[in-house]
């Protein structure tokens, strides 16, 4: 079982002081075993912050991100799965499905997390999964104000992936969960 | 038997010599070798000897030369007391403390002196000479602060003191006080045994003996 | 040609993976009935989980560890300070006082001034005879070399020293040796001494250690080379030693004994001070002896580094004790009360050179202090405290017996924690008493201050000290001397919760520098002070608060100035907005002072990025609440007086934004406050020096413009944008491929940006797209993936902007702006504009991916084209000869393995299966 944290979009300080306090309060170190990060943190304190939670730490370059060093798109394998990450605001439209599936196709990924929109969603297509774990601050997007501070903690255990939405609404934090399997390996990794 | 002794005046020798005669023909052969004589060590008294110290003081007063006028009227006063019976083996101990001085010390020392004396006919003939200097302090040490004697015996210039009929091997220990003064620089060599005006001086005898 | 049609509220519906309800999660906080089990299992400590909390871990090793420390000290009853701290000890001693480059020799022998080569025997026994004439100092004409030539000189002697001993002539070893140590007599260079000493006693180590390894050989090996007994490192007993090698061993003590001169008669025995194991099975004995001998050196400085080196030499002695160490300090305090006593009448310079004397024995006393202290109470032997005159016992020290002030500093350096607390009042008193110039006064108050810290002491103590203190230093009037105290009493203050006291320290250190004003070493100890209190406080309305903070503070300048300020920026930073106009005041000219500090010539300094970050972060972090036009004023002013920094504009833009995020939300009336901060981002933009932070300044701002319902103002923003773009030339500058990388994402965020603004007829509804094509052609830094990238996106854009409706739109209940399936879905001419457009990309495309050279990135480029094409258009004839051209070149670029070529293969596949059916369909 490996617990993996998906955050992104928190606009620190631009558009939000900080994380929510009551966020704050569930991310303790210790428990995530990986963060990855869509990007647009946008601060080094808020990389530090995330460090601090955990070492394993994967980030994507947002386009407000200060850090220069985060690349714009990474792939990394966590147990059975292989992730693809990616901040989004360079997808065409944004948050499209088809889109992100080309860029899915192009990466060979069997989930792939990106952001940039600040709404939460989680599709499966033929290719794969996408999750978008939202904004973890509740920042405004490109296209809206109206915006639920969210992030993602997957919980992977073999060819099983339990996805915790945590979201803050109305000053409550409500949890969902979502429930996918690695269907029969897909013939393009047969030939690894 | 006497120790073997290389003295100034006096040496105390032991020499073996072996001559072989070789008829008429030939000139003898001979060689002659010294041997060194120690007393036995199974004859010797244990040691420690029984501490004979002699406590001294010296100041103006006890000086029979003339000082530095300022040292004469300003006065000083070294005491101290020093072993007068030391084995061979041994250190000098002692101890010796500055209590009072008008004029700054340069320096204090203590020699150790040989003292050889031949009888010539009735008369004795004695002749003193200075076998190491040690140093005890150097510079104007602090008043009333007790300062260690502690001198090894030179091995080769010693030897335990003789009281024979016709000559005699005495050693005496001098405590040298030198004061600071212009005149001394003047002097640059001196014998240490002369008296001088910046220099204040107590001997007392010593008497070596030979221990386990 | 036409674009495959989207609905993507039933596309999201069909993919949406469902969500319920969770329970539990990985997150939930632990019931508390679990907690309190965690606890006793701390306590137990008989397992822990690796994943609860790592403190208790961290402190469970700390415990062990200190244990073990103990654990040693109590098994081995002599602790060495070990070589290592006597080396860099040397080292220090040999930086520390490297001021005078020449050094007279009249007095010293002339060992130095002969080059190794021309020595003869006849002329070094003559030059022996001379150094033995004390008075030859007299009136020779002064011989001057330079340090180095020195030096190198004492290098050449032990190297001298070496060779003879190599050859067997130890005599001569001897010799060289006692000439070696016969150079430590003269102290008439003051400053050379310590050098002088360190590179001595080096000779004199290792004549030591070559004795010693002789004399043990001969202990261990028969003349033929048998091995007569193996002597232990430690504990053997002179018993164990042949005659023979106590023969030669006496030898080298005799030989030493005749040395004339005190001084180097000590040295050299000190040196082979370890050889008397040999002779004696106690031979601290000796050192007790030798401690008393030194007594004879009346030069101070020479006294205090005989002693060093004796500290130094009784350490290679298997048992330790610190009888002859007490007799040292004793010793050196008597030296000194004479020393102070006898100058302190006497004029200026002589009183100069008494100081540069104490400080040149400064650190023999801090060395041999170390020393007493480390092994009395490590060994637990004797009554240091008695012996040295100053304790009732081991534990309790009396107060009024007075010491030598620089004495007492160090013994207060190193004396235990748990004493000093104890005996904070007697060690006042101590200091109280002890007032001469080898050490200033103050320097021992501050010192206690500092030891005090390092305990919780019990309040009465600290309350009679703070309160004595207090009063002893209100009678300073040097502001120096009154903050180094007050430096080291903050922090018992603050701790202790004097809040009275820290009102008259802070008045105290106001009325001193009203008088003087403050000097820069002075600034340290005030920047000292003050950064404690802003460590204690972390709270600014607290600190502000203060009597007399906000005064002194302005008093300060420079970097000291800054330091502080940067702590002040720091904590208000830290704890989310700042909210309280009057500390936002306060922190403005904080951060003006700040600010007017700045070297804006040297801004890759730390310092200066630090101090640019927090005024930064300090705009950012105000908040006036519903007060936007305030705000808004605020960043006004910011961008006045903090012109210099360039990472402020950008902060100020984004905040700017922000707040106009914030009215719209806020509702009411917002429409002409959003218009003037989109302003403000228009006039501060241009501002910005780098060209790629300017273009994603204004597509922030555009995107700003847009959700305001500002579309004039957004597409004024987007022009600006494209000449941002134009204007780029990313061939300059060292961060190229960075900012190649991230233009070209923006110009991909440009493109679904674009799907919200409404195409402006006049210009042409593709008039931004076709003008990002025009740049592809006059930017020679674009590689052809880069084309193929943005080509693509412009593709992906047109079949977005060509649906029944849009993904996304800018609209909310307040601000309606008409997206471009509102306006212009189902014209004609828009939807050829489009397909005219896409035409023309779609053969830039192919073109760009044929000329590609790489085989490799071709077949990729290829592939990111068929992707685009089949998920934008419908299978029509137009474009399935691009699609099979493209799906072909991929194919032969790349390995069928391929897995994005086997994917895409299966997704165009399913393309034209669709457009089978439709044949189908249509039949």
């Amino acid at each position: 079982m490996v617990l993996v944290l998906a955050i992104g979009d928190l606009h620190i300080p631009h558009r939000a002081p900080d994380l929510p306090p009551k966020f704050k309060s569930m991310l303790v170190p210790g428990k995530i075993q990986h963060i990855i990060c869509t990007g647009n943190l946008c601060i080094k304190e808020v990389h530090d912050y995330l460090k601090s939670l955990c070492p394993s730490l994967h980030i994507t370059r947002g386009e407000y991100d200060e850090d220069a060093r985060y690349p714009e798109i990474k792939t990394l394998t966590i147990g059975q799965f292989k992730l693809g990450l990616c901040h989004g605001h360079q997808v065409v439209p944004w948050g499209d499905l088809d889109s992100l599936a080309m860029l899915q196709r192009q990466l060979d990924v069997d989930i792939l997390v990106s952001g940039h929109t600040h709404q939460f969603k989680a599709y499966k297509h033929e290719g794969g999964v996408v999750i978008n774990p939202g904004s973890a601050t509740g920042a405004y997007s490109s296209i809206t104000y109206d915006v639920n501070p969210s992030f993602v903690l997957m919980d992977i255990d073999g060819l099983r992936v339990v996805v915790y939405v945590y979201e803050l609404i109305d000053g409550e934090v409500k949890v969902d969960k979502i429930d996918f399997k690695k269907t029969a390996t897909p013939a393009t990794h047969s030939t690894h | 038997m006497y120790e073997t002794f290389h003295g100034a005046n006096i040496s105390i020798q032991y020499l073996v010599t072996v001559e072989i005669l070789r008829g008429y023909l030939h000139k003898s052969l001979s060689a002659t070798m010294e041997c060194i004589i120690e007393s036995e060590k199974a004859n010797l008294p244990d040691q420690p000897l029984s501490p004979e110290m002699v406590i001294f003081y010296i100041t103006q007063d006890t000086q029979r030369h003339s000082l530095l006028p300022e040292l004469k009227s300003g006065g000083f006063r070294v005491s101290g007391k020093i072993c007068t019976q030391c084995s061979l083996s041994d250190p000098i101990n002692g101890e010796l403390t500055v209590e009072a001085s008008a004029v700054p010390l340069r320096s204090i020392d203590i020699h150790l002196l040989r003292v050889e004396s031949i009888l010539v006919g009735e008369r004795v003939i004695t002749e003193t000479s200075l076998i190491q200097t040690t140093q005890i302090a150097d510079g104007d040490v602090c008043h009333n602060m007790t300062l260690p004697i502690y001198i090894l015996l030179p091995r080769l210039l010693t030897c335990p003191t003789i009281y024979a009929g016709p000559f005699s091997i005495e050693f005496k220990v001098s405590i040298v006080i030198t004061f600071q003064s212009e005149l001394s620089k003047s002097h640059p060599k001196s014998d240490p045994k002369t008296p001088r005006l910046w220099l204040a001086m107590e001997s007392v005898p010593l008497e070596l003996v030979r221990t386990k | 040609m036409e674009f495959r049609p989207r609905n993507y509220a039933a596309e999201e519906e069909i993919y949406l993976l469902p969500r319920v309800p969770a329970g539990a999660h990985p997150l939930s906080a632990p019931s508390p009935s679990l907690y309190q089990v965690e606890v006793v299992n701390h306590e137990k400590n008989d397992f822990y989980d690796p994943l609860r909390c790592s403190d208790a871990i961290v402190m469970v090793s700390n415990d062990n560890l200190q244990e073990e420390d103990n654990g040693s000290a109590v098994n081995k009853p002599t602790v060495e300070l070990p070589t290592k701290e006597w080396s860099s000890f040397k080292k220090f001693l040999m930086q520390r006082f490297s001021g005078s480059k020449m050094v007279s020799i009249s007095t010293m022998s002339d060992v130095i001034m002969k080059t190794g080569k021309v020595h003869e025997k006849s002329s070094m026994t003559m030059h022996l005879e001379e150094l033995d004439d004390p008075q030859k100092f007299a009136e020779d004409g002064i011989k001057v070399i330079s340090q180095q030539e020195y030096v190198s000189r004492l290098h050449e002697l032990k190297d001298e020293i070496t060779r003879a001993w190599q050859a067997d002539d130890r005599v001569t070893s001897l010799k060289l040796s006692v000439k070696v140590a016969k150079l430590l007599m003269d102290t008439s260079v003051l400053e050379f001494y310590p050098t002088l000493f360190v590179l001595a006693t080096d000779v004199m180590d290792m004549v030591g250690d070559m004795v010693w390894e002789r004399i043990k050989q001969k202990a261990e090996f028969s003349e033929g080379g048998n091995v007569i007994s193996s002597l232990p490192a430690e504990n053997f007993k002179a018993e164990d030693i042949s005659v023979d090698a106590k023969e030669t061993c006496s030898n080298w003590f005799f030989k030493i004994g005749s040395i004339r001169e005190l001084l180097p008669r000590i040295y050299l025995e000190l040196a082979i001070l370890p050889c008397w194991r040999f002779l004696h099975d106690r031979p601290m004995d000796i050192v007790q002896r030798l401690v008393m001998m030194t007594r004879g050196i009346a030069d101070p400085l020479a006294f205090a580094y005989c002693h060093l080196y004796m500290a130094h030499c009784a350490q290679k002695l298997p048992q330790h004790d610190i009888g002859y160490l007490v007799i040292c300090i004793n010793d050196l305090k008597i030296l000194l009360t004479r020393f102070l006593s006898a100058k302190e009448a006497t004029d200026e310079k002589i009183s100069e050179k008494s100081r540069l004397l104490i400080s040149l024995m400064e650190p023999t006393i801090d060395y041999i202090t170390r020393c007493l202290i480390k092994y009395s109470y490590q060994t637990r032997a004797g009554n240091v405290l008695v012996e040295l005159g100053m304790g009732m016992n081991q534990s309790e020290l009396c107060g009024k017996v007075p010491c030598i002030s620089i004495i007492l500093h160090y013994l207060l350096k190193e004396l235990p924690t748990e004493l000093v607390s104890s005996n904070a009042v007697e060690i006042l008193q101590l200091i109280e008493c002890s007032k001469d110039y080898s050490f200033d006064q103050c320097l021992n108050y501050r010192l206690l201050g500092f030891r005090l810290s390092e305990k919780r002491s019990e309040p009465v103590i600290i309350n009679a000290v703070v309160d004595k203190v207090i009063k002893v230093i209100s009678e300073y009037n040097s502001l120096d001397e009154y903050l180094k105290v007050v430096d080291a009493y903050v922090d018992i203050i603050l701790q202790n919760q004097m809040g009275n006291n820290l009102n008259i320290i802070l008045d105290g250190i106001k009325k001193r520098a009203c008088n003087e004003g403050i000097a820069e070493t002075e600034l340290t100890f005030l920047q000292s002070i003050f950064l404690k209190l802003l460590a204690q406080f972390n709270n600014l309305e607290d600190i502000f608060s203060l009597s007399h903070f906000v005064e002194i503070l302005d008093m300060m300048h420079g970097s000291s100035r800054s330091a502080v300020n940067m702590h002040i920026l720091n904590i208000a930073t830290r704890k989310g907005c700042i909210r309280d106009p009057t500390i936002i005041q306060l922190l403005f000219e904080v951060s003006q002072s700040l600010h007017d500090g700045i070297d804006y010539s040297n801004m890759r300094n730390d310092d200066n990025q630090q101090a640019t970050r927090l005024i930064s972060r300090f705009a950012n972090m105000v908040d006036h609440g519903s007060e936007v036009e305030r705000h808004l004023a605020f960043l006004v002013e910011c961008r006045g007086a903090f012109g210099g920094i360039n990472e402020l504009k950008e902060t100020l833009v984004h905040s700017s934004n922000f707040l106009a995020v914030k009215a719209m939300k806020d509702g009411q009336n917002h429409i002409s406050f959003v218009k003037s901060c989109i302003a403000f981002g228009e006039v501060t933009i241009p501002s910005v020096p780098s060209w790629v932070n300017q273009l994603n300044l204004y597509l922030e701002t555009a995107e700003v413009a847009l959700l305001g319902g500002l579309v004039s103002h957004s597409d004024g923003l987007l022009d600006s944008a494209i000449i941002c773009l134009q204007t780029l030339n990313l061939l300059d500058g060292s961060r190229v491929s960075n900012d190649v990388d991230r233009t070209l994402s923006l110009i991909r965020k440009l493109c679904s940006l674009l799907v919200l603004v409404p195409g402006n007829p006049g210009q042409g509804v593709t008039y931004i797209p076709r003008s990002v094509l025009a740049l592809l052609d006059s930017h020679s830094w674009m590689s052809s993936r880069m084309r193929t990238n943005v080509l693509s996106a412009i593709v992906n854009l047109a079949a977005t902007v060509s649906q029944f409706k849009l993904p996304y739109h800018a609209n909310h209940e307040k601000t309606q702006i008409r997206g471009n399936d509102h306006l212009f879905f189902g014209d004609p001419t828009y939807l050829q504009e489009l397909l005219s457009l896409s035409a023309f990309v779609l053969q830039n495309l192919v073109n760009n991916i044929m000329q590609e050279p790489s085989q490799v990135v071709r077949g990729t480029m290829a592939l990111e084209a068929c992707n685009c094409i089949a998920s934008s258009f419908n299978p029509s004839h137009e474009v399935l000869p691009i699609l099979s051209k493209l799906m072909e070149t991929a194919k032969l670029c790349l390995s069928s393995n391929d897995n994005y070529l086997q994917s895409t293969t299966k997704f165009v596949d399913k393309f034209l299966h669709a457009k089978a059916l439709e044949g189908v369909q249509r039949c």
